[in-house]
């Protein structure tokens, strides 16, 4: 057994690193697994929630009288719970339940005194839960992905501290020779996230900073929550999943150390581009659009990486849930980083600022590439830590066709339908109402791609449920999950 | 009050900067960055080879049992005796 004799032992810098031996995979799996089902389940009690405030401010845009009589669910507060739900509720959680999968696996290490986590959990969502009744009461901060009332974040903090740490040390601990990339990409998503959430609440809530600093810390955090949590995060899972199932190493894994230090060094300068025509400093506008052009380096040899290990394997793609998700969220991932390159084009920005297609933008980041990724891992890592395969193959495949189809229509819709706002916006012949009203029928469709989502989310949760509850079948000892269909052998790996 | 805060605020940026630059120089010491062929295998092992799929749809119910009634219906994960998928 790899744990170490005393949670002293674990803290302790002179505690040597080859004291425990190095695990099985099975003993990884299992040292993994009330940690993970706590955050898992917590997520996806959050994307319940979350989509069904996401749909309750999606239909108020088009039918404003819908649930119109209740103060707690008008738009401003039914959109705002919805953002930190799903992304301190859901992405978050699962983030933190995919990244201790992933570092005890990579790490060859148990996950010591899981039960510390469990506790963070607790602290992490008690504080989210204290977050959103907040901002449904009213007591929103009204500063945009910091809305959580600064009477729930020190439990955020206290909770973090305990994963942070309990990362750290699992990956201390290690007994691999090698820190693949996922590993690189895990460690500093976890350093960089306490580094985002501490400073904005700094300069933003505690001791306000004045004026457009205000602005540009808030953008510089909103983008960055983005650009260096859940797509480290997202990535990491993607470098791992599409190799791990295929059977076959990443294309180049030289481009791939290069695309995370060149994400380390330019990503953090790119958010200022929201506020392009804003009253900041023209450098620092000027940088932030350069650093969201350096950023095409990172995202195109991650798309090399990506795409040209599927080629010769689309076939896998048949047989494999995890491997459908996780590439439909790489695919996403390229798409929604160059046009976010594009997006910090002046003249480009010029049409799409203040309108749907940022909103477009920002779901086919935070859904299409990371939830679709995040899905994927929880369809691999949730067998292998229960020990029970999936109880139905259809309710997998309505959660991917549900969740792909909407999403796309979200951001196809969203899409035209912001660029052609845009275009009307800057046509001052055409009145601001009129264009408001020309929205409309764009933000019908998206209520019917929310719809579309949402039996996504209740097939995985009905599968999940399903899972947790069901006994083995009678007369099996071992999941059937991991022996391939002759079918998949015959047409697998080329 | 403020520049207390700011001052933190600063050392933060600075340590976490420190900290990226010394992670770079540890990984070229340690040899993190030779040898990119180990590195892209190092998620391979005996158990789960390279060469070999590790995940697929459930089967439905009736080749479930069927399976199991053949008797192929084998291994917990990650136990080592894992059909393989020929690579070419």
């Amino acid at each position: 057994m790899a744990s170490a004799s005393s949670l002293a032992a674990s803290l302790n810098p002179a505690t040597p690193p080859d004291l425990t031996a190095r695990a099985e995979l099975r003993e990884i799996d299992a040292s993994t697994k009330w940690p993970v089902i706590v955050f898992l389940l917590s997520g996806l009690v959050w994307l319940l929630v979350g989509t069904c405030f996401a749909l309750i401010s999606s239909i108020k845009l088009h039918t404003p009288e819908f649930l119109g009589d209740y103060e707690w669910l008008t738009f401003g507060r039914a959109r705002t719970a919805h953002l930190n739900a799903v992304v301190y509720g859901w992405s978050t959680n699962v983030a933190f339940a995919v990244a201790f999968w992933l570092m005890a696996r990579l790490s060859r290490a148990q996950l010591r005194h899981a039960g510390l986590l469990i506790i963070a959990a607790c602290f992490w969502n008690l504080g989210v839960t204290i977050g959103i009744v907040g901002i449904l009461a009213g007591d929103s901060t009204s500063i945009e992905w910091l809305e959580i009332p600064p009477y729930a974040t020190p439990l955020l903090f206290v909770a973090y501290a305990l994963i942070g740490v309990w990362a750290v040390i699992t990956f201390r601990f290690r007994k691999s020779e090698h820190i693949y990339v996922s590993q690189w990409y895990l460690l500093a998503a976890l350093f960089w996230f306490p580094w985002l959430y501490s400073i904005a609440q700094i300069m933003l809530i505690f001791e306000a900073a004045r004026g457009t600093v205000q602005a540009l810390v808030n953008w510089w955090f909103a983008h960055n929550v983005l650009g260096l949590w859940f797509t480290p995060i997202g990535l990491a899972a993607a470098y791992y999943f599409i190799p791990k199932v295929l059977g076959k190493p990443i294309h180049s894994y030289y481009l791939s150390v290069l695309g995370f230090w060149s994400l380390a060094i330019f990503y953090n300068w790119a958010g200022v581009h929201h506020l392009i025509g804003g009253p900041v400093p023209a450098w620092v506008l000027s940088a932030g659009i350069a650093a969201s052009l350096m950023m095409v380096i990172p995202v195109v040899v991650t798309a090399i990486n990506h795409h040209l290990t599927m080629v010769g394997n689309f076939s896998a793609l048949r047989y494999s849930p995890t491997l459908r998700f996780v590439v439909f969220g790489a695919v996403n991932y390229t798409l929604v980083s160059l046009t976010g390159s594009a997006m910090a084009i002046r003249s480009f920005n010029e049409i799409t600022h203040f309108t749907h297609f940022t909103v477009a933008h920002a779901h086919q980041g935070m859904y299409a590439f990371f939830t679709m990724v995040m899905f994927g891992a929880v369809y691999y890592i949730l067998p292998r830590i229960v020990l029970k395969e999936w109880p139905s193959a259809a309710l997998i495949r309505t959660h991917f066709w549900a969740a792909a189809i909407g999403v796309t229509l979200y951001w196809l819709d969203l899409s035209i339908g912001g660029w052609l706002q845009g275009l009307e916006m800057n046509n001052a012949s055409i009145a601001f109402l009129d264009v408001v009203r020309h929205t409309v029928p764009w933000l019908f469709v998206r209520s019917v791609a929310g719809i579309i989502i949402t039996i996504g989310h209740l097939a995985f949760a009905v599968n999940i449920g399903w899972m947790l509850c069901a006994r083995p079948p009678a007369g099996a000892t071992t999941p059937t999950l991991f022996r391939n269909p002759p079918a998949m052998q015959a047409s697998a790996v080329r | 009050m403020a520049w207390v805060f700011y001052t933190l605020a600063f050392l933060v940026a600075a340590g976490l900067s420190g900290t990226a630059v010394y992670a770079l120089y540890w990984s070229s010491k340690h040899g993190q960055l030779r040898d990119f062929d180990r590195g892209a295998v190092s998620i391979f092992d005996d158990h789960e080879p390279v060469g070999q799929m590790t995940d697929h749809f459930p089967a439905g119910r009736g080749k479930r049992r069927s399976s199991l009634e053949a008797g192929t219906a084998v291994r917990p994960p990650g136990s080592g005796n894992s059909p393989r998928v020929t690579p070419s």
